[in-house]
């Protein structure tokens, strides 16, 4: 694209609209992320699986550093300034960005695969939302239990919250990140490439 | 410690709200006291009903009933399988309720170019404020869009997985295009210039946001303290 690899006005505002989409999607999931918590779980894996097309044509279009960082900041700060999610959210948000960062910058912007990874990274970041399940969890076991309830039903607290949970929880987004991508490549090559977009 | 507020709307400078939602984060995790709990989101309800949000307080203050009670009675009590179930969403809740409630002072109360006036206050660099604003306000274009994109989905007829196919391209293609323009009308507007921008907007820190922190402060040393 441009020789000049420092984000300009243009590509701050197409970062900024590709966001939104990527936003309006991500809220969408997790809103269905509500219903049970499981749902919840899965959700940073749903999210992958659909938000590849905004994901992808923002990079194609912006194949300077920084793109996906402000992506996934700018998601996670309208989540924070919410109210919705909890400051976990900015942190995984940051740090898998920074890392899918480092894939694109190695993989010099323009190669499937380079910004397939870089789209697996990026929504693990997700799984910022639910992970308070894990960092509360001895706070509401303590709670339940001093509640009166009965063994067994702590015992299905703790199954929804245990350790194979958390590997689930970090395994979907990657599963879903890579359909997400290839979902995208599809309908890059059905239509916008013939519409000339990318 | 509203004194002030009571007679008419209270303001808050939008950094005071954002400093705020941190405290609320941090007390949301170091608190273990339900007494500690509860005073901070009556305190932060009644915080809000300064700032005129009645309405949304009311409806937030039966929120966190229904929340306490779901805990302490139905959950003991009721079926095993929606015990097991909720327990964990509605645990989450109410841990995040006092987010939930500065969040919703936050939308309600502060326009998205206060927003902006602040994050530059605290010298956040350009590169993230711009795409934050074009993206907190292509959310209503958003939805125009996506509805006349449906309604011609309704005439021809188009079903199932379709749907989101049909979806999702036309609002990417329209997106790009927006894109364009927008970056046409920033760029000759002087979006690059590298001075430093001014603004109509004065802001200031006043004696209600220093009281306000002040007792945000208090609350999260008391849950630090008290386990």
């Amino acid at each position: 694209m441009s020789t000049n690899k420092k984000l300009k006005g243009k590509d701050l505002i197409t970062i900024g609209i590709f966001s939104a989409i990527y936003f309006v999607i991500n809220f969408a999931f997790m809103l269905m992320g509500g219903i049970h918590p499981v749902l919840w779980m899965l959700m940073p894996g749903f999210i992958a699986v659909f938000a590849g097309i905004p994901f992808m044509l923002m990079v194609a279009k912006v194949q300077k550093l920084g793109a996906v960082f402000l992506m996934g900041l700018i998601t996670a700060l309208i989540y924070f300034a919410t109210g919705q999610f909890t400051l976990v959210i900015l942190i995984s948000m940051a740090s898998t960005c920074i890392l899918a960062e480092v894939v694109r910058a190695v993989t010099k912007y323009n190669s499937f695969k380079g910004n397939s990874i870089a789209y697996v990274i990026f929504s693990l970041g997700m799984v910022g939302s639910p992970l308070p399940i894990w960092l509360f969890k001895a706070d509401f076991l303590a709670q339940i239990t001093e509640q009166g309830m009965p063994a067994d039903y702590v015992a299905a607290v703790e199954a929804l919250s245990s350790n194979a949970m958390l590997i689930v929880l970090f395994v979907a987004p990657i599963i879903g990140g890579i359909i997400g991508a290839f979902i995208a490549r599809g309908l890059f090559k059905k239509h916008f490439v013939k519409a000339g977009i990318v | 410690m509203n004194g002030a507020g009571k007679k008419h709307t209270l303001r808050f400078d939008p950094r005071t709200e954002l400093l705020l939602l941190v405290l609320a984060n941090i007390v949301a995790f170091t608190q273990h006291s339900v007494w500690v709990e509860i005073t901070w989101v009556v305190f932060l309800l009644l915080l809000i009903v300064a700032c005129g949000c009645g309405k949304s307080a009311g409806k937030l203050a039966i929120a966190f009933g229904i929340c306490l009670a779901l805990q302490y009675y139905v959950f003991p009590n009721g079926p095993k399988i929606l015990a097991s179930s909720f327990t964990i969403i509605v645990s989450y809740a109410r841990k995040i309720f006092p987010c939930l409630i500065v969040g919703t002072m936050v939308l309600q109360k502060t326009p998205v170019r206060e927003l902006m006036v602040a994050l530059r206050k605290w010298h956040i660099p350009q590169g993230l404020i711009i795409p934050l604003s074009v993206t907190v306000r292509y959310f209503p274009a958003l939805k125009e869009e996506t509805g006349y994109i449906r309604d011609a989905m309704k005439l021809r007829n188009i079903h199932g997985v379709q749907k989101i196919e049909c979806l999702l391209v036309p609002t990417m293609i329209s997106a790009t295009t927006t894109a364009e323009e927008l970056s046409a009308a920033a760029v000759t507007r002087g979006i690059e210039n590298p001075a430093p921008k001014t603004s109509m907007i004065e802001m200031k820190f006043g004696v209600q946001d220093f009281l306000c922190l002040a007792a945000g402060l208090i609350f999260c040393v008391i849950s630090i303290v008290v386990s």
